[in-house]
């Protein structure tokens, strides 16, 4: 069982999540615009690398955040999590509660 | 239920008991909006926990659940007085503040066994060092999403569940409390 | 009694003979002493002969003594608590235990199919996939023949009465076997502040320092133990795990460990008699560091007869002797390739048996245990194998012959010794099966001749035995440093501790002896066994070879080599040291099969936990549960909820109660419990914003008051959810969901929230539990309501269908929904849960005079099934569109939403897509079976392959309307609609059916909006 860290919780089993498929798959701003093949790629084609793959998981039993997980497909070894946010950004709306007085 | 009671009470190794006359409200905002919080401290009378996993105690207690959401534990008749309150002093900022009194059902447990009978069913680490007076968790007890809290005695803790899950989080307790 | 213990020794041994213990085997009693397993008190009786082997039937004998052991498989207990495939070395003796041998059939000591062994020779490797697979329909004949005339175990019929219970727990070490290298590593842990967990299989901690005369710190190693476990007890965040199997090494440093609580002490102060009391405990443990400190097994040796009962592993017949006072046998031969066996030669001369010779391959360069054993009289012959064993159920003499170094040449025996016993020593190889678990890799040690744990993948080390250490000082000195780097890792201070000192013989090295010459070629000789279990031998493997199998897991898989219960824990090494020696590579070439958790096996109970009976699942129940439990509603479990599912009167069954039930809602009112439906609180500037993008439908045009039913796509265009959502204020929604779906959609919003829309300010609360949902529904609802005392007006004018108040109903505040699932004039009450019991009292008195009837599950589906109304889930399954289901007119073409770009694709747009329809059974009187595929033509079903062009979704009788009604999803359905289709279920005729609207009642949709 998989010990996964969540960016607010810390450390939990992996129980307490729930799996939400490779991260940065980014939704195309205009979907009319695009062909048959470039929707279907958005919609099913995904990387499925042997090795490092940047994930989304939810820390569903907990704070209820989206956040992402690097973790290698072959040894289960995770890297680091990282909060999600706006492009760029390792904050997003909400993410950071430390007080900076 | 009462027959539930009634099986864990020969046994002083572990107390469950119903905490009554308890009311909630649910509160996200942006904690970086420090006016925000200042106006809901300030009607509260005592801190929004922003460390993750901690709660306050005042005359309420003010648990964390997640970077922008809190749970308030309060007394029920006191509850929808607390949320017009909130409400009002928020009014020009960005928040939900939402009553749940009718959605959370809270428990005590205590006794010398309680942190054995809750590692039968939770993986967060319980040790008093890790999980002391002060820090809450939301996770996984059984198979029911709980808030837990450590009290501020050893050995005593409150569960706060969704209402539904009470009668199974009960026969569950009561269970893992028997052996 | 204690005297019929003929091969008990008179003292000696860690039994208690204050407190003999009655059991039985197959029926005859037998007595043994607390603290003696089934094996040791077998073998104090003079019992050795336990078992027919698997295929070929030949009588075996116990072998070894721990989880080693092949031949020794029981069936302990009887009835339901019976556990079947216990290897007796495993089973602590207890107060009238009961076993029964698993091979014998009718006994083992009468075997009819003993005439196998008699054809040997055809049932080689791979002989089941090449006799008994064809014909192939005949396998299952052939199976259960094998099955029962080898009299494996068998499981109880009835449901388990022990308790079981999981663990999880935390800790800095966890340190997996307790003898002499993991009480070390354990103790400088602990000392050093660590919280320790030290698990151990025996029953008490010790290791091989039990089963061993040797001296620590010049004492007998007993003491040293003792005082080690003292103090490892005194401290506060050790936890002592004896009769703790590690089970598992799974990711991210997991362990699991099988603890035995209903044996020893345990099950003689509750006479087994334990209701309620756990018989096992799963401890699931998280680890910073993990020592691996299990020790290792000893290997048998490839020789002709190898399996006869009396040959035995060389390391217990010591343990027998040392730990347990029970001897074995009275004249032995101890045949050995290395220095270990020359201990069980001086613990058996202690015993008073007669050693006849020690066996060594080895070449006679003497060394301080051949010193010590020559000094007490034993003769040793260097040099030489022993190559046959006579005797059938028990070993009667062995032949010897001399050793030139080569495996495969035909030897001549020279001598020949009588004897009742043979200890056998074939090397040791170390426990690395956690170590590989967690993904170590292995390297063979070319001196010491096994593999050893090398790089590790996870937090872990290997000490003692376990990291191929041989002597008792070496393996001390490993665990002290295993304990000391773990708490180094941990950044903590090592505690000062100093190596316990045992001062052990030196040592020889091990000499290559895998498979022993014989008399007659590898392939002609008597059978050599390498795994005893599964019969597989030194011949089987070579055929295996010559049938053109490489790969170990393949030839693993053709002999059945290692696949027992013993997972190949006696012969695996040596197996691939003859495959390789097959093949023509070397051993490290070859490598090892997979080490797979479990390590031994362990009870299904055990897996299972609490989660048995009424915690299987969690049962979650609405605040009106009391109520419809005291009104006898039997439950539909939906999702994990118990919703009521009708409402039986007297006398009534299912359908005389939904007829009735459905009849009061068309004709006067009814009141449902639908507390189950997902809640959500959406609020924020941006809201109205983040709603259009998540439904279907234009919810920017929505005024503050009103309600809309709304459908969510999933990306790919298929309906994903659906609810009535209302507008609470300008930026103020309050949403439902399916009860089934509640969870997924609460995060599957915050998902699009969360990465892919943060800029949105929207806030998301689930009031799922906080509110209550009661649904009146009929003509007479709003009287009933009325009646009741609203603050609000609720006549059509001024509440009309599909909209949303704030009201005061019978004085409790209350939300009140103008909205229909039955088609009729109705309201929903959303009321904060811990008054809604109250409130359903007040409407169910009120309802009296109407007759108001309470309804379940089951006439809220036929009522919504009247009116066309989809469930999602039943009418849809994830591959249906809107469009599949006529809701065309809820999908915006003004703007985008998830899964609009999908419906454009051309799957999505082909006509012959299956579509919402209605059927209606041609003889208007049968009801059709739900999921009963449609085809075209009158075919009796598996009559011919016919195509399919749909199935029905939903099916029931209509009690108002007089007949049965069904909805379907039909290929290119709507343009069907009068076509005639047959229904084909199970067993049963083709059904005629018409194709109609699915709107059956109140097509025009008026009563709901009176
Ligand atoms: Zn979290």
């Amino acid at each position: 069982m998989l010990l996964i860290e969540c960016p607010w919780c810390g450390p939990r089993a992996e129980t307490e999540f729930s799996y939400g498929g490779e991260a940065g798959i980014v939704r195309p701003l205009d979907p009319d615009a695009l062909s048959d093949e470039e929707w279907a790629d958005y919609l099913f084609y995904r990387a499925n690398p042997r090795g490092a793959h940047r994930e989304l998981w939810n820390h569903a039993h907990g704070c209820r955040r989206w956040f992402g997980v690097e973790r290698d497909t072959v040894s289960y070894r995770i890297a680091g999590s990282f909060r999600l946010g706006p492009a760029g950004s390792e904050t997003g709306k909400g993410a950071n509660t430390e007080r900076d007085d | 239920m009462s027959e539930a009671m009634a099986e864990s009470a020969p046994d002083a190794r572990v107390d469950i008991n119903e905490l009554p006359g308890r009311g909630f409200l649910n509160v996200r905002l942006d904690p970086r909006d420090k006016h925000a919080v200042k106006s809901a401290e300030q009607v509260l009378g005592q801190a929004m926990p922003l460390v993750a996993n901690t709660y306050s105690s005042g005359t309420h207690r003010v648990y964390w659940l997640g970077p922008d959401e809190w749970l308030i534990e309060t007394d029920a008749e006191n509850a929808a007085a607390l949320s017009g309150e909130l409400g009002e002093a928020l009014a020009d900022f960005n928040v939900a503040i939402n009553d749940v009194s009718g959605g959370h059902v809270a428990q005590r447990l205590s006794g010398p066994e309680s942190r054995t009978v809750l590692a039968k069913g939770c993986t967060i680490d319980l040790h008093p060092r890790e999980f002391g007076p002060g820090q809450c968790a939301r996770t996984a007890l059984a198979r029911a999403t709980v808030l837990l809290a450590a009290g501020s005695e050893p050995d005593s803790y409150t569960i706060i569940a969704a209402r539904s899950f009470t009668d199974y989080l009960r026969h569950w307790l009561t269970h893992a409390a028997k052996k | 009694m204690a005297a019929a213990q003929p091969n008990r020794l008179p003292r000696g041994g860690r039994i208690d003979r204050s407190r003999p213990l009655k059991f039985s085997l197959d029926g005859k009693s037998y007595t043994g002493f607390a603290g003696d397993t089934l094996a040791s008190a077998l073998i104090a009786n003079g019992v050795l002969l336990v078992g027919r082997s698997f295929k070929l039937r030949r009588p075996r004998g116990i072998v070894g003594s721990g989880a080693e052991e092949p031949n020794a498989i029981m069936q302990v207990g009887e009835g339901a608590g019976a556990q079947p495939n216990l290897p007796a070395t495993r089973v602590e003796l207890r107060h009238g235990l009961v076993a029964h041998t698993t091979r014998g059939w009718p006994s083992v000591r009468f075997d009819i199919g003993a005439i196998s062994d008699s054809f040997g020779r055809i049932l080689g490797a791979g002989f089941y996939y090449k006799t008994f697979m064809y014909p192939r329909f005949l396998w299952k004949y052939y199976e259960r023949a094998i099955r029962l005339s080898t009299g494996f175990g068998h499981a109880p019929a009835a449901p388990d009465p022990d308790v079981y219970e999981h663990r999880n727990a935390h800790c800095d070490v966890l340190v997996a076997g307790g003898g002499p290298a993991g009480l070390v590593a354990a103790l400088a842990a602990a000392r050093s502040g660590a919280r320790v967990i030290l698990a151990d299989d025996g029953n008490e901690f010790g290791g091989s320092l039990l089963s061993c005369a040797e001296q620590v710190d010049g004492a007998p190693a007993a003491d040293w133990v003792a005082g080690v476990v003292a103090e490892l007890r005194g401290l506060p965040d050790c936890t002592l795990l004896p009769r703790g199997t590690v089970l598992g090494y799974h990711d991210h440093d997991f362990l699991t460990v099988a603890e035995r609580c209903d044996v020893g002490e345990a099950a003689d102060r509750q006479d087994h008699a334990r209701p309620g009391e756990t018989a096992e405990r799963l401890w699931r443990i998280r680890a910073k560091r993990v020592i691996l400190a299990q020790g290792g097994f000893e290997r048998s040796l490839a020789f002709c007869n190898n399996d006869r009962p009396g040959v035995m592993l060389a390391s217990a017949v010591s343990t027998y002797i040392n730990r347990f006072a029970a001897l074995p046998g009275r004249r032995a031969v101890v045949f050995t390739n290395n220095d270990s066996a020359y201990r069980t030669a001086l613990d058996l001369a202690g015993a008073r048996a007669a050693v006849e010779a020690i066996v060594d391959s080895r070449p006679g360069s003497g060394g301080e245990l051949a010193a010590r054993a020559q000094a007490q009289g034993i003769p040793v012959l260097h040099g030489r194998v022993v190559c046959d064993v006579t005797g059938k159920k028990r070993v009667r003499g062995v032949r010897i012959a001399e050793w030139g170094g080569d495996s495969w040449e035909t030897i001549k025996s020279t001598i020949y010794i009588d004897c009742d016993l043979l200890a056998v020593s074939g090397g040791w190889s170390p426990a690395v099966h956690l170590h590989a678990q967690a993904g170590g890799s292995l390297d063979w040690d070319e001196t010491r001749l096994c593999f050893l744990p090398a790089q590790a993948r996870q937090s872990h080390d290997s000490a003692g035995a376990g990291n191929g250490r041989q002597s008792l000082d070496e393996c001390l000195a490993d665990g002290l440093r295993a304990g000391a780097e773990a708490v180094a890792k941990l950044g903590l201070a090592p505690a000062a501790i100093e190596a316990p000192a045992a001062n052990s013989a030196g040592q020889l090295p091990i000499e290559a002896l895998w498979r022993v010459p014989a008399e007659r070629d590898a392939d002609r000789c008597p059978k050599q066994f390498i795994d005893f279990q599964n019969d597989a031998t030194v011949a089987d493997i070579r055929l295996a070879v010559r049938e053109g199998y490489r790969n170990v897991e393949h030839v693993k898989r053709y002999t059945a080599l290692g696949f027992g219960t013993d997972q190949g824990k006696l012969g695996n090494i040596n197996g691939m040291a003859v495959l390789a020696d097959a093949l023509g590579k070397t051993i490290p070439e070859v490598g090892t099969t997979t080490f797979r958790p479990v390590y031994t096996p362990v009870r299904f109970g055990t897996v299972a936990g609490e989660s048995v009976g009424g915690l299987y699942d969690p049962v979650r129940k609405t605040a009106l549960h009391e109520w419809h439990e005291a009104a006898g509603a039997p439950m539909e479990v939906v999702g994990q909820w118990h919703r009521p599912w009708y409402f039986p009167r007297e006398g009534e069954d299912l359908h005389g109660a939904v007829a009735r039930e459905c009849l009061a809602v068309r004709n006067s009112v009814g009141a449902m419990d639908a507390s189950t439906l997902g809640k959500i609180d959406a609020r924020g500037p941006d809201v109205v914003e983040f709603l259009e993008r998540i439904y279907t439908h234009n919810v920017g045009r929505m005024k503050v008051g009103r309600c809309a039913y709304g459908i969510m796509l999933g990306e790919d265009g298929m309906v994903m959810d659906d609810g009535v959502m209302a507008r609470l204020g300008e930026n103020h929604f309050y949403l439902t969901t399916t009860t089934g779906g509640a969870a997924n959609v609460l995060n599957w919003l915050e998902a699009w929230l969360q990465t892919e829309w943060p800029e949105l300010e929207v806030w998301l609360t689930s009031l799922t539990e906080h509110y209550s949902t009661i649904a009146v529904a009929g003509p007479n609802s709003r009287v009933l309501l009325e009646k009741l005392g609203c603050d609000i007006p609720l006549d059509k004018e001024n509440f009309p269908f599909l909209t949303v108040r704030n009201a005061k109903l019978a004085g409790m505040p209350v939300q009140l929904f103008r909205v229909s699932f039955s088609g009729e004039l109705a309201f929903e009450i959303n009321i904060a849960s811990q008054f809604a019991l109250d409130m359903w009292r007040m409407v169910m008195e009120a309802g009296r005079e109407f007759e108001i009837a309470p309804y379940g599950t089951e006439t809220m589906h036929v009522l919504r099934a009247e009116k066309g109304f989809i469930i999602v889930g039943q009418e849809t399954d994830g591959s249906v569109t809107p469009v599949d289901l006529g809701m065309n007119w809820l999908l915006s073409k003004e703007k985008d939403f998830l899964g609009k770009r999908s419906l454009a694709r051309p799957d999505c747009l082909q006509e012959d897509r299956k579509q919402l329809v209605g059927l209606l059974s041609a003889d208007r009187r049968t009801v059709l079976p739900e999921g009963a595929q449609l085809i075209e033509e009158a075919v009796r079903a598996g009559a011919t392959p016919v195509p399919m062009c749909g199935h029905v979704t939903s099916s029931y009788h209509s009690a108002c309307l007089g007949h049965p009604v069904a909805l379907a999803l039909v290929a290119g359905g709507r343009a069907r609609k009068g076509e005639t289709l047959f229904a084909v279920g199970p067993e049963r005729e083709p059904i005629a059916v018409e194709v109609v609207s699915p709107v059956f009642y109140d097509p025009k949709g008026e009563r709901q909006h009176v």
